[in-house]
């Protein structure tokens, strides 16, 4: 009788212990987003509209995609500080090859590949060349950057095509193409992760990369896939920046990649490795757009809304972090 | 303190009817514990019984739910680690807390440097001088300007001590401080606390190994689920006392008594294999289902021998044969796919995801095996995991907690369950029994002897003589890198292991 009891308490407390678990996860994260959402409904009769919610999704589209990529480099306990630069870097080379080809698909292989490529440099660097992550990352930043100026000489690339605009600012029915594009990033990255074994391999590399050599893990050959995948996401990022633009810019994306690491980190992953999700980072994407979007809505400046969102991501991590 | 000689020995350290529970389980049942002046105590018990939640409410890492804490008659609290030194009490644990980019004499005063004025300049003359007179007092041969980091392991524990005893430490606990030491250290480590007995340095000793105890403690309290099951005079008692204290149960024989002879076959060859890690090249056969021990102290080469055969360190020189054929490992990731597995010593760091489920680390070296089509089944996973930890009797059985939370020995059943769903032909287990309590060992044990029965071969690499001597069907002793003798089962005893080893037999 005295075991059973003590049985049950024990199966209570797992049970208690795993709804923590949860709203510290994703379940918690989704409050927050419920919460916003109330917030701005109520504030804002223009927020709750078919409209509008559609309107996040393609803002929050460019962001959520870089933002994957992402995921899994802090996933591997890297960071990537380049996919900005990146982007934009991309975006020129598209827009490069669409003005002299007219060929949108060439053109889009291109801004890939050049994202590709970069990120390959990221990765190769970081794990061969045994040089911190951040500091490889940093260096790209302004390599990356520069080579775009250098490029088109500080001037944006403009007259492409009106069809290659449909990327980024078209819409399928009542939908954002951009936001088709980041759903089924979205869901390709989700399986990925979760059921194939290369996703099970970065995992366990960020969660202890001595233990990962150890259990016959090619440890290095997955380092430096998880750079390149961020730096294709990124090349993609940027075709559809510069699609929605029709003209790529040099300054592109400038400081894109704080707000695609706060949506990482929003999203539950740990700097140090082997925690985070791709389902945790889709909600830190949508949270950080909701607040963007509605204090524009709400008509808080500019200026003021940097400041509210910084403290909205300080308190929504720690709330996720607290008992 | 006051330097009162009393015949009987005076109480220092009393702790009354201490109780502890983390979230509904309880971890201490009210435990009593009284620690003597000059003396030191040992805290015996398998893992879980208590022994560290007990030390960590007395150096104020957790808060104890009720009960008492005396120092010399006074009732004190431990509010924090840093009210736990003030009170006298220091900790030395597994994990050292020394700077390792700072110099010996800066550690030792690191926290409370003496300062010349206002600005807070550290007068290192004073810390100089007399970190030297510390060093000299416990007949330490080290340079005071010697980085941490040009440190030994038992340099390191010893210097810890001496950084403990600078801040006038009077009640010292020392956790399993023999770990990754030497023999050599071990010996020069007792006979500074021989010293420190003499001082009325007051110490608490937590150990796995009885021959410690009976070496350098004065008397044992042996812990067992959350109680102290009795405190023993060492010199009335024997080991078998103790550890029937600390299992509750007689213990019938801790190395099962295997049957299977191994058959004829080679299975593992080397030829002058040479690891660039390594510092000789060695020889070796290893036949089909048998248990091979490659022994030798600390430092002899046997984690370095390990690593060179999976493939984790590059081979240099020789050949490594499976079966006759030659194989070369250039990652571990080969020697796996040729049938190998290694059980690394570290387990924490070298063979957990620690943060991550007991299915995850269980599935993730097979992960190619629950592959249908392109993606991984999460229903096979789940099965595969869940068979495996079955079979090696993990507990709790929960395949979705995470590894952190399972004990030592249960820790290491999920360390040697990743390999078990690829069938490997040969597995090397690096110290397979370090850390964990005697029940774990026996039953880890056994599963070595059954992977050997089903025609795995298996060498295993350890400093624990006893167990070679226990487990093995033939013994190779590594001396300085080199295979030095080899030992059949029948002809083998600890004894001359140990003196081998040690060189003595020459």
């Amino acid at each position: 009788m005295k075991n059973q009891a003590k049985q049950m308490q024990i199966d209570s407390n797992d049970h208690i212990s795993k709804i923590k678990k949860l709203l510290k996860g994703e379940l918690g994260l989704l409050l927050i987003l419920v919460i916003l959402v109330i917030t701005f409904m109520i504030l804002s009769p223009y927020f709750f509209t078919s409209r509008n919610l559609l309107n996040i999704t393609r803002q929050v589209s460019i962001t959520l995609i870089v933002a994957i990529g992402m995921t899994f480099v802090i996933l591997t306990g890297e960071i990537d500080l380049s996919v900005g630069s990146l982007a934009a870097l991309a975006g020129i080379a598209t827009a490069a090859v669409l003005s002299a080809s007219g060929s949108i698909l060439l053109a889009i292989l291109t801004g890939l590949g050049m994202g590709f490529l970069m990120g390959s440099i990221n990765g190769l660097l970081t794990v061969y060349g045994k040089v911190q992550s951040f500091i490889v990352t940093l260096a790209m930043l302004g390599i990356a950057r520069g080579i775009g100026l250098v490029w088109t000489g500080g001037k944006p690339i403009s007259g492409l095509p009106i069809a290659f605009g449909k990327l980024g600012a078209g819409y399928i029915g009542p939908i954002p193409f951009s936001t088709l594009i980041a759903v089924g990033v979205f869901i390709i990255a989700y399986y990925f992760m979760n059921r194939t074994k290369h996703g099970i391999y970065m995992r366990s590399i960020g969660a202890n990369t001595q233990a990962a050599e150890l259990s016959a893990i090619p440890v290095k050959k997955y380092r430096v896939i998880a750079f390149m995948i961020s730096g294709a996401l990124s090349g993609l990022g940027g075709i559809l920046i510069t699609s929605r633009l029709l003209s790529a810019q040099p300054t592109a994306a400038e400081g894109m990649e704080l707000n695609v690491i706060a949506a990482v980190i929003l999203g539950g992953a740990s700097l140090s490795g082997g925690i985070g999700t791709i389902l945790g980072t889709l909600l830190g994407a949508m949270v950080i757009g909701v607040i963007d979007n509605g204090m524009n809505l709400i008509g808080v400046s500019a200026f003021f809304q940097q400041i509210v969102k910084g403290i909205i991501i300080l308190i929504a991590v720690m709330a996720k972090r607290g008992e | 303190m006051s330097e009162t000689v009393d015949k009987t020995a005076k109480t220092v350290l009393k702790l009354e009817a201490i109780q502890k529970s983390f979230g509904g389980v309880k971890a201490l049942k009210g435990v009593d514990f009284e620690l003597n002046e000059g003396e030191v105590h040992a805290l015996l018990g398998e893992n879980g019984a208590g022994k560290s939640t007990l030390i960590k409410i007395l150096t104020g890492v957790y808060q104890m739910d009720s009960g008492n804490i005396f120092i010399n008659g006074n009732t004190v609290k431990v509010e924090n680690p840093i009210a736990a030194r003030y009170k006298g009490i220091a900790a030395i644990y597994q994990e050292l807390s020394l700077v390792e980019s700072l110099s010996v004499a800066q550690n030792i005063f690191l926290g409370h440097e003496p300062v010349k004025n206002f600005l807070g300049q550290i007068n290192y003359k004073a810390i100089i001088e007399q970190s030297i007179d510390y060093l000299k007092t416990f007949g330490i041969n080290i340079q005071p300007n010697t980085m941490v980091s040009e440190l030994g392991m038992g340099e390191k524990r010893i210097l810890e001590i001496v950084k403990a005893l600078s801040i006038n430490a009077n009640i010292l606990v020392l956790d399993e401080p023999t770990t990754g030491m030497s023999a050599a250290e071990i010996e020069k480590l007792f006979a500074i606390m021989d010293d420190m007995k003499h001082k009325k340095v007051n110490m608490i000793y937590i150990t796995h190994y009885l021959d410690e105890v009976f070496r350098v403690c004065d008397r044992a309290s042996v812990f067992r689920d959350g109680e102290n099951s009795g405190t023993f005079n060492v010199k009335t008692t024997d080991s078998k006392s103790l550890i029937k204290a600390m299992l509750g149960k007689e213990l019938k024989d801790e190395f099962p008594i295997r049957i299977d002879k191994p058959e004829g076959e080679t299975l593992l060859e080397t030829n002058h294999f040479k690891s660039t890690k390594m510092r000789e090249p060695v020889s070796f056969k290893l036949k089909k289902g048998e248990i091979l021990g490659i022994t030798g102290i600390i430092g002899a080469g046997k984690s370095e021998l390990a690593l060179g055969l999976f493939g984790a360190d590059v081979c240099e020189s020789g050949e490594l044969l499976l079966n006759g054929k030659k194989v070369i490992h250039k990652s571990p990731k080969d020697a796996h796919e040729n049938g190998f597995a290694f059980i690394p010593e570290d387990r924490k760091d070298q063979g957990l995801f620690l943060d991550l489920s007991i299915e995850h680390n269980i599935t993730v070296t097979n992960i190619d095996k629950v592959i249908k089509k392109t993606f991984v089944s999460l229903k096979d996973k789940e099965k595969m995991a869940f068979k495996t930890a079955e079979k090696l009797k993990v507990k709790p059985l929960n395949i979705k907690a995470d590894a952190a939370k399972l004990s030592g020995g249960n820790q290491q059943k999920v360390v040697i369950g990743k390999w078990l769903s690829g069938e490997p032909k040969v597995i090397l287990m690096d110290e397979p029994t370090r850390g964990i309590d005697v029940g774990a060992k026996t039953e880890i044990y056994k599963l070595i002897q059954t992977l050997a029965s089903s025609g795995v071969g298996i060498i295993i690499f350890s400093a624990e003589f006893k167990e070679i001597n226990g487990i093995c069907d033939r013994i190779l002793i590594l001396r300085k890198g080199q295979i030095v003798r080899e030992i059949m089962k029948e002809n083998s005893t600890t004894e001359a292991i140990l003196s081998v080893a040690l060189g003595g037999d020459q």
